[in-house]
């Protein structure tokens, strides 16, 4: 082993509460970004998670005039020929009023979203119906399936209870129908349908005159990287149509862009908290240098070159870097291993969707460890300054 | 000025004895013999070579392979095992394949060979200064420098220490250049140069000195 590596370990080692100290410095910077990127970014692909499977798809398909005439089940089969293509389901969104009596007390909700959807393609494209967490998913033409905040201000709807809908249909006459709560929907974060009805798409159809109208096709793919060359494919073959296809990043980029900002701020702390944590090791090893005035005067004296008292400090950084990245990076994937496996989420919000970042924990560990290179510079050039004679009058 | 218009030669193989009071100079005679501090004016000549010309990384060259240092309180790395202390110098001038059995060789003959793998706070202060003999020794240096090397021993330690330095001085035929308070201790030598306000002066009976000038 060299005897700079030797002497770097060796004096280090020896100040133990120094080197704790420093190592503790860039485990801790790595911990705050590996948490943040946890506990944001977790959040962030968590709603993208429950829009893609809610609501939009990998793909959705609208139309510039609002609703599609084309026949869906025509669009459907076009779409399930495609290999990347796992389920499409057709929907019909409006809104509509709502009241129902209970205990001889009339409730009334108006501008309640209501979605159409045909409930054997539905729950191959979506998992809203997982979110129905009492009775059943809309299995009839005449039943209802209530999010859990319509069915509370409705004065607490239950399965089985009557409710009365009212739509505007596309002539501008009330169209009202009664129908049957088959369940109720309830979604962590409140992601799902909560706030919102779900019928069967040919009721909704019938109540606003529009037989064979639809308004979006969610596309499930089994391959979503194919997303964007599924989409391209699809409105190339339909070029005289006025459909509008979008990927997920595409349809929820109002929801996510001030989410994504939000994350661009936190990794910024991260990354401060990264420099505070160089700040740490600068001041260690100053502490670490001054403790060791007399050593580097008697190698001067016994014939160590600057250079190699530079290299026996920057040495001694690559140690620190080195634990503390180990560490903080173990430490990291740890949390992040707990939050995948505990599905950790707060107060019944969404649970984080937790994926293993490869690039970004070694991106993080790399920043980190050449940070403590770095930091270490500044001490070392300190100590390369150091006159023998004088140093060696240190006691 | 702590010294002023000094001038003297040392020959090859001489073991010579620097006195004088506290603050007289002699210290500073030793670092500038040792290029661990520059004369303001005048130069220092070893084997034929300007030493005051010398930039820092061939100062430290030169330190490394011409001269060995031996301090008063030993200053061995303390991180470092007695064996590693002696090779360091080595080390830093480019290990070869004898260094270890050099090293090994110069603790037996200063008398730590069972002692060779001892951290040095573990040691007495006789072992410890015998070590930094050892390493003083082990890049067969033209001179040996060294301040007060008994000054901080017992006088029965210090006699062997004395002891040891002469006969190592004999056996490899090494200049040893000592500085010390204590001139008795070191009996007969080769030369005496005693310092006095900044000057050197041959011989150390104030009644037959001499000015090296």
């Amino acid at each position: 082993m060299d005897y700079r590596l030797r002497l770097a370990k060796r004096m280090l080692f020896s100040k133990r509460g120094s080197l704790i100290g420093a190592v503790l410095a860039v485990t801790i910077g790595i911990m705050v970004i590996h948490v943040n990127f946890v506990i944001f970014q977790g959040l962030f692909d968590a709603i993208v998670r429950d829009i893609t499977n809610y609501r939009n798809g990998d793909i959705l398909v609208t139309d510039e005039s609002d609703y599609i005439n084309k026949s869906d089940l025509s669009l459907v089969n076009w779409f399930e020929r495609i290999p990347y293509v796992d389920a499409v389901a057709p929907r019909l969104s409006s809104t509509a009023e709502m009241n129902m009596t209970k205990n001889g007390k009339r409730f009334e909700e108006t501008r309640v979203p209501i979605v159409g959807v045909d409930p054997f393609r539905d729950i191959r494209a979506s998992t809203v119906h997982e979110t129905v967490t009492e009775g059943n998913y809309v299995f009839s033409r005449n039943s209802i399936v209530l999010g859990s905040i319509v069915a509370r201000d409705l004065g607490g709807a239950q399965v089985g209870d009557s409710v009365k809908v009212l739509v505007v249909d596309r002539w501008g006459q009330d169209q009202i129908r009664r129908f049957t709560v088959s369940g109720i929907a309830n979604s962590p974060g409140g992601q799902g349908f909560d706030y919102t009805a779900v019928v069967h798409i040919d009721s909704l159809r019938d109540m606003l005159s529009r037989t064979g109208e639809t308004s979006s096709f969610m596309v499930k793919l089994n391959d979503p990287s194919k997303a964007l060359e599924v989409k391209e494919f699809f409105l190339r073959s339909f070029p005289n149509d006025d459909f509008i296809a979008e990927t997920i990043e595409e349809s929820a980029e109002q929801q996510l862009a001030g989410f994504r900002s939000g994350i661009a701020m936190i990794n910024i702390i991260g990354y401060f908290g990264m420099m505070s944590s160089a700040f740490a090791i600068v001041t260690i090893q100053m502490m670490l240098v001054n403790g060791k005035t007399k050593e580097i005067g008697i190698l001067r004296a016994i014939g160590a070159k600057r250079k190699d008292i530079l290299i026996i400090f920057i040495l001694q950084g690559m140690i620190i870097g080195a634990i503390g990245t180990g560490v903080g990076t173990a430490a990291g994937l740890g949390y992040t291993f707990y939050a995948k496996e505990t599905k950790m989420s707060w107060n019944n919000s969404l649970p984080l969707e937790v994926t293993y970042n490869w690039g970004k924990i070694i991106q993080t560990a790399l920043t980190s460890f050449i940070l403590a290179i770095i930091a270490s510079l500044y001490p070392s050039y300190r100590a390369t300054k150091l006159l023998p004679v004088e140093a060696m009058r240190t006691v | 000025m702590a010294l002023d218009n000094v001038s003297f030669s040392i020959e090859q193989g001489e073991f010579v004895l620097v006195v004088g009071s506290s603050g007289s100079g002699k210290s500073t005679l030793l670092n500038m013999i040792g290029l661990l501090d520059n004369p303001t004016n005048g130069k220092i000549f070893i084997d034929g070579i300007d030493t005051t010309t010398l930039g820092d990384n061939k100062t430290s060259s030169f330190r490394n392979k011409k001269l060995g240092f031996i301090f008063q309180f030993s200053n061995l790395l303390s991180d470092l095992s007695i064996l590693e202390n002696v090779l360091l110098p080595r080390q830093i001038a480019g290990t070869n394949s004898t260094s270890e059995k050099d090293a090994r060789d110069l603790l037996k003959a200063v008398g730590l060979e069972d002692q060779m793998h001892q951290r040095t706070n573990n040691i007495s202060g006789g072992q410890a200064q015998r070590a930094a003999i050892a390493r003083g020794l082990i890049n067969k240096p033209s001179i040996v420098l060294a301040d007060e090397p008994t000054g901080n021993l017992d006088s029965v330690t210090s006699k062997t220490i004395v002891q040891l330095m002469k006969s190592m001085a004999k056996k490899l035929n090494q200049t040893f250049i000592i500085v010390t308070h204590d001139r008795q201790q070191f009996g007969d030598v080769d030369r005496v140069i005693t310092i006095k306000d900044g000057k050197a002066f041959k011989g150390d009976h104030p009644s037959e000195m001499e000015i090296y000038a």
